[in-house]
């Protein structure tokens, strides 16, 4: 579900649209932190993708947990 | 008069969001009896690894209707509250716009398109907010906060960018409310469905959980509807989720 990018961060494969994969991945996180309302886009609370520590890209996201 | 305030980079990974600073910027012109203001908006601007965001770049904007005298008070308030509020390590920027006094009010918002499309320089910004006769500055960091704050000011400006800071408590019987009913709530100017097309005042809208949010359409504060599939209890709307308001 990561991959490293050239910056050496950790990339999700996801991409910026698995909302499934990225809800799993923020079950399994022990540094999960929810970002400020304004800026959550998933559904499910615990979603990567309005994780506090996730860093959007053009494709998707690194994570800096 | 009517002004813009659009503030943008102020946060760390620790700290408050943008948001919350702009809300409480908002609640002080009021308290302070500046005038009053309305709700702030969140714009997105554009992702770019050449561009030093936290984790999403998004600027916040409020409208604020003052009494001209005050306008020099809530710049110095605002731009103290920043320099004072604004985390370690980021790169605040203000922006005050005077809406009335824009002689080419889309150049302001054509800026704001760009900031969403490609990567613009702090000078670009400056030249322009000179042009323009707008307030800008920086209040710590590189200021590199002051391209994303003038920015959020064009595309509230524009009428059709963001999304509403904050949810919306609607009174629902059963969770439904009609469209006329939500359209009496403050922050609430329409409702329309998806494609764009307005709901009548006795159309029934399911509103899900506590996470009403609308968005800036035509200058307005729109709930977005999406059609209620299969049901026999005469609803035939329900508010969008996040996910459908992603884009706004």
């Amino acid at each position: 579900m990561w991959q490293i990018n050239q910056r050496g961060e950790r990339a999700f494969a996801g991409g910026n649209e698995d909302w499934p994969g990225a809800a799993r991945m923020a079950a399994l996180c022990m540094a999960f932190h929810p970002d400020v309302e304004e800026e959550q886009v998933a559904d499910e609370a615990r979603s990567c993708y309005n994780c506090r520590y996730r860093r959007w890209t053009a494709a998707s996201f690194v994570c800096g947990a | 008069m009517r002004i813009l305030i659009s503030i943008d980079d102020t946060d760390n990974l620790e700290s408050r969001g943008t948001g919350d600073l702009a809300s409480e910027i908002a609640r002080e012109v009021n308290d302070k009896g500046w005038g009053e203001s309305s709700y702030v908006t969140r714009h997105q601007l554009l992702v770019h690894p050449d561009i030093p965001y936290t984790s999403h770049n998004s600027a916040m904007c409020f409208a604020a209707e003052i009494d001209e005298s005050c306008l020099e008070s809530l710049i110095d308030h605002a731009s103290a509250y920043l320099a004072r509020e604004s985390a370690a390590g980021s790169d605040p920027g203000l922006c005050v716009t005077v809406v009335d006094r824009l002689a080419t009010p889309e150049a302001l918002v054509a800026f704001g398109r760009k900031a969403k499309q490609s990567v613009v320089a702090m000078t670009e910004a400056s030249a322009l907010a000179a042009q323009l006769g707008i307030h800008l500055s920086a209040h710590g960091g590189s200021g590199q906060g002051i391209i994303g704050a003038l920015a959020g000011a064009g595309l509230r400006l524009s009428g059709n960018d963001g999304r509403l800071k904050g949810h919306l408590s609607i009174a629902t019987t059963d969770d439904t409310a009609t469209v006329r009913d939500i359209r009496a709530h403050a922050d609430v100017d329409d409702v329309r469905t998806l494609e764009g097309s307005p709901l009548a005042g006795d159309e029934l809208v399911r509103l899900r959980g506590d996470k009403v949010k609308t968005v800036l359409i035509d200058g307005k504060s729109v709930l977005l509807v999406v059609p209620v599939a299969g049901t026999a209890d005469g609803i035939a709307w329900q508010n969008c989720t996040k996910q459908q308001l992603r884009s706004y």
